[in-house]
């Protein structure tokens, strides 16, 4: 995976500065319109860039991106919107900020952009779209990329006869993949163990744990609980827009039975350090984790000896579900050659009617990359992809890619058992503060300062606090 | 205070006539560049922070919105995660302040007694200084990661219990103020050692030779004479401290929870997370009028000292 | 002999714990280093992996993929400005003070009170100044504008204008006043005094704290993450770039840090001789 990184680096940073000159002939650098992307520093983004230079192939528009901390992106787009400065023309946004930068004027409607190309919205995945691309009626932008979670685990310790023959003895059931919240509780409990004591019959030279838990000071810990709340039939919001204490603090007593079996370091990490842990063979399971992270826990099989990875819906079939969206600033200078870069980045279009007067070359292009072809080309750098033509196209279920994209057969399953899932937390306009205020209490009961009562009811008057009231719902 | 700092410049001004005008003039003029660049950047934000004070401002929603009297101002007193912000600074400043210049004065003496090495010991005491806590502070992470770490592992070596650092709320606070003390104690050391070495030998060679006690002499000699600098690098340490922000951002964002929020981490949630400019504002307000208050009284011995020896002479 | 006895032991006792300080002081930047000599599949592994193949890899990631000189080209652009500006104006200012005690020490106050606005506070009207005065022809001309290295380097001049005033006051007053009247009663004007007799004797103290302007504005991160972009972004807002999807890229992070600690501490080693003798602060008279 490493050098396939760099690989794509060395793409991106190669085709961003040769795409103008190789393209001069169509269209003179001097007369490309500028147009900047916001987006999330890292290795799928990086991969994304050379799908840019295959933009501005066919538009004559060339992209700037700018790379910005996942954490701090949020911020750093809101200053820019108040601003009104312009700067930003395509930006990047979590599930839960869309209602917040719809309802603000942030972003620009693409509705009547896309009511010729309903074939090309259709293609992605309908439960993902329904949370991510519509708010009050309208179409905001289009995921390109998803963290939808589901469950990532030691299929190796699973399938040994050893520990099966263990398992069943001690809970009088067969050892599986869970798909109940009882059965994964035993499941943690049943592999977390002390160094000196064996695994798959061999003695551990250091602690094992039975889950890894993203309990840190990072919005991930609701990611994690909303699996368990949204499977016990609640929401952090109900219909009226208030927290529901009693389903909380239920949930959040499910999380602190886990943490009992996680290790002492899920209190300082996110899913980057959970996938350290796995990857240094400490925990035999995640619990609910983001699928797009499947790639980097196959590593496990190179640094653990015997390990081999798997990958299932979570228990309950009910998981955090989500992805990073694309939609267009208000303050863009050039609203439409964005929401063209959208489009073609979200997978969808190369209509591209700029390029008339050279038919013959936009055509040979569309033939060569295409909409679909591009979340392809993505999907195959190691992206996970948000189109159901993608995710479904029968190269990815191949053993050979399995490192890559073994976890797409599961993200079809997970859209299906979520199929017209909806949460109120992603249709309220202060989604985004309230996803970027949870974490605290959340986080100080995991870390047994205040018990469970006491982190619902003080989400509650947090969340009250933030929409002084009731939380406005829209759907 | 005026009174106290007020500096008898009626002597010159009847000694010099013409001259002292032209004085005043020229003295004037050399503060003109630097007060200019002061007053716009520092003034302009503060009257931004007073206007917002006594109004909506929910930059999210809006811009900055209608006129709302006091409201925040009551808003962020009833505030408990400001009192809670609040009260974690103070522990902070108190501790790391203190620990920084105890260990640091030490360091200071143990140093100033060594005769040989000097210059390296100094080079690689700045080092802490020279690197950004951003950075530092994501390795000290790493370094405090119960798994992964180096501390954890050294101590499981030779049998010591293995805290978990950043991820227990009875000592995370205290994580972030062992980062603090790493970074900045060598500069209160290296402070406290150019004053040490820049002392006159004279008064110690006689106290010497009258038989005093070390102690006697550290009393009566060394520290008063000392007192100048140690008090000035104090102030800059405690209106550091009581800014911090950089560390707890790389090293617990504030958690567990809230254990190591400090105020101003809280007003970055509040102004920018939350987007609540006008509390933010009030609180920024509020923040600037404990720190003037507190300075007037603790400030007041080294402003006597710098007009006084301004006006000698 | 028994005394040389016990000299000896508190000799070996001091240097034992000089050792022990020093160690404290350096293992975190020592680790650091380390790590950025260390092959991926060696870094996050428990327990800590001492022996390895040491590679240049994440220094080529961090040089070559990441572009990371450009970050410490535009930080050594901003912060040496921002530190040459602070030194002249400040050392103007604080000569005034020392020398002429203007605004009878409350100026002086004023100045050290503006440090004590949280920085979170000011940034905000700070990026909507920089936004206007960017869009004016001035604001181009100067690069004073969002993502413009104009808007740093005001930024970090008036950040360090009162910790360097203060300390610069009290290396003037150092400065013996019979020097400047005989120069004065030789016939210099008052700012060939300051220019050719003050300022050579408060070298040590002026490169003090030119010492400290660069390395706080080296290391400034939340000014340089609000008010630039791309095109002026510094060395820590380029660290961000290391913090991936896939998790923190531990290697290259900490070869991009080691490069960037580099110029701060050759230039430090290289001020060594001054510092010695300027850190007094001028305060400690005999």
């Amino acid at each position: 995976m490493k050098s396939m990184l760099k690989q794509g680096l060395l793409v991106a940073a190669l085709t961003a500065s040769a795409a103008p000159a190789a393209m001069a002939a169509e269209c003179a650098d001097a007369d490309r319109v500028p147009i900047t992307w916001s987006t999330i520093a890292g290795f799928y983004t990086d991969a994304m860039a050379s799908l840019v230079s295959g933009f501005e192939a066919g538009h004559c528009v060339k992209v700037n991106v700018i790379n910005i901390d996942n954490s701090q992106l949020y911020n750093k787009q809101v200053i820019e919107m108040v601003g009104e400065t312009g700067a930003y023309d395509v930006v990047t946004l979590e599930t839960s900020e869309k209602a917040e930068f719809a309802e603000n004027g942030f972003i620009l409607p693409m509705t009547d952009y896309f009511a010729d190309k309903q074939a090309q919205l259709d293609d992605v995945a309908p439960t993902l779209a329904a949370l991510t691309t519509r708010y009050k009626g309208d179409v905001w932008g289009l995921p390109y990329y998803t963290y939808t979670a589901g469950y990532i685990y030691r299929a190796d310790l699973f399938d040994d006869p050893v520990e099966q023959e263990a398992f069943k003895k001690r809970f009088d059931y067969d050892l599986a993949v869970p798909t109940t919240w009882a059965q994964h509780h035993d499941i943690a409990e049943f592999f977390t163990r002390k160094a000196g004591e064996t695994l798959k019959g061999e003695a551990l030279t250091k602690d094992f744990y039975g889950v890894g838990l993203m309990a840190g000071p990072f919005p991930e810990i609701q990611d994690e609980m909303s699996g368990v709340l949204w499977s016990q039939g609640a929401d952090w919001l109900t219909d009226d827009g208030t927290v529901p204490v009693d389903a909380v603090e239920k949930a959040m007593n499910d999380y602190l039975e886990l943490m009992k079996y996680a290790p002492p370091a899920a209190l300082t990490v996110t899913y980057d350090g959970v996938m350290n842990q796995m990857k240094d063979g400490q925990i035999a399971q995640t619990y609910s984790f983001f699928l797009d992270q499947w790639p980097n826990a196959v590593q496990t099989e190179n640094t653990v000896p015997g390990a081999r990875m798997g990958v299932a819906e979570a228990p309950e079939k009910k998981a955090y579900i989500g992805g990073f969206l694309l939609a267009v600033s208000t303050s863009s200078a050039h609203p439409q050659e964005a929401m063209d870069f959208v489009a073609y980045i979200g997978g969808f279009l190369l209509a591209v009617s700029t390029s008339s007067a050279h038919p013959q070359e936009a055509m040979d292009f569309v033939a060569y990359i295409g909409g679909h072809d591009a979340q392809m080309e993505f999907a195959r750098a190691g992206g996970t992809s948000t189109l159901m033509s993608v995710l479904s196209d029968p190269g990815f279920a191949t053993p050979e890619s399995r490192t890559k994209t073994g976890h797409f057969a599961t993200l079809l399953e997970i859209f299906d058992s979520m199929k017209g899932f909806r949460s109120n937390l992603f249709d309220t306009p202060f989604g985004a503060k309230i996803y970027n205020t949870m974490q605290i209490p959340l986080q100080s009961a995991a870390a047994g300062q205040i018990n469970a009562r006491e982190a619902a009811e003080r989400l509650a008057s947090e969340v009250e606090k933030i929409c002084g009231g009731p939380c406005p719902i829209g759907k | 205070m005026s009174q106290s700092l007020s500096v008898p410049t009626s002597r010159q001004r009847t000694a010099a006539g013409q001259a002292a005008m032209s004085d005043r003039w020229f003295s004037i003029l050399l503060v003109v560049p630097a007060m200019v660049v002061i007053l716009v950047f520092a003034l302009l934000p503060l009257a931004y922070a007073l206007d917002v004070s006594f109004r909506f401002a929910d930059l999210t929603r809006g811009r900055i919105g209608d006129f709302v009297g006091l409201d925040n101002y009551r808003t962020v007193l009833h505030d408990k995660a400001f009192w809670d912000s609040a009260w974690v600074t103070v522990k902070f400043t108190l501790s790391a302040v203190f620990l920084e210049m105890v260990l640091g004065i030490a360091i200071a003496f143990l140093i100033h007694g060594a005769t040989v090495g000097k210059g390296v010991i100094r080079s690689l005491m700045i080092l802490p200084l020279a690197t950004s806590a951003a950075v530092t502070g994501l390795f000290w992470r790493y370094l405090y990661d119960t798994q992964f770490g180096l501390i954890n592992y050294f101590l499981g070596l030779i049998g010591l219990p293995e805290p978990n650092w950043l991820g227990d709320y009875t000592i995370a606070l205290w994580s972030v103020i062992l980062f603090d003390v790493w970074q900045w104690t060598p500069f209160v050391a290296l402070i406290a050692l150019a004053g040490l070495q820049a002392l006159p030998k004279e008064p110690f060679e006689a106290a010497e030779l009258d038989g005093a006690s070390t102690f006697r002499i550290l009393r009566t000699l060394t520290f008063p004479m000392l007192k100048p600098v140690l008090f000035l690098v104090l102030v800059l340490r405690t209106i550091d401290s009581v800014r911090l922000y950089d560390a707890v951002a790389v090293l617990t964002r504030g958690g567990p929870g809230t254990v190591t929020e400090t105020m101003t981490f809280y007003l970055y949630r509040t102004g920018l997370k939350l987007f609540r400019m006008d509390y933010a504002s009030t609180m920024a307000i509020f923040f600037l009028y404990a720190m003037l208050v507190a300075s007037l009284f603790a400030l007041r011995p080294l402003l006597t000292q710098f007009s006084s020896r301004a006006s000698e002479g | 002999m028994l005394q040389r006895d016990s000299s000896f032991a508190r000799e070996a006792l001091r240097y034992g714990l000089i050792v022990l300080v020093l160690g404290f002081i350096v293992f975190p930047i020592a680790w650091m280093i380390i790590t950025s000599f260390k092959p991926p599949e060696d870094v996050m592994v428990s327990p800590p992996r001492f022996l390895f193949t040491p590679t240049l890899e994440n220094y080529v990631h961090a040089i070559y993929d990441k572009n990371f000189l450009f970050y410490i080209k535009n930080t050594l652009f901003i912060s040496v400005t921002s530190t040459v500006i602070v030194i002249i104006a400040g050392s103007l200012a604080a000569y005034s003070f020392a020398r002429y005690n203007v605004g009878d020490g409350h100026l002086l106050f004023f100045i050290l009170s503006t440090k004590m606005f949280p920085a979170i506070a000011v940034i905000l009207p700070y990026f909507l100044i920089f936004r206007d005065v960017g869009k004016t022809g001035v604001g181009r001309f100067l690069g004073i504008g969002l993502d413009q290295p104009g808007a740093l380097i005001i930024s970090y001049t008036v950040f360090n204008l009162p910790f360097a005033i203060w300390l610069l006051v009290s290396f003037f007053q150092d400065i013996p006043r019979e020097l400047e009247h005989s120069a004065r009663l030789d016939g210099l004007s008052r700012l060939q005094v300051l220019a050719k007799v003050v300022c050579p004797l408060a070298a040590p103290g002026i490169a003090v704290t030119g010492v400290f302007t660069l390395i706080f504005s080296w290391n400034e991160f939340l000014f340089a993450y609000i008010l630039t972009r791309k095109v002026a972004s510094t060395v820590t807002v380029g660290v961000e770039s290391f913090f991936t999807l896939q998790g923190i890229l531990w290697g290259p992070v900490a070869a991009a840090a080691t490069i960037s600690v580099l110029p701060m501490l050759v230039f430090v080693l290289a001020m060594q001789r001054y510092m010695v003798r300027g850190l007094t602060f001028g305060a400690v008279r005999g």
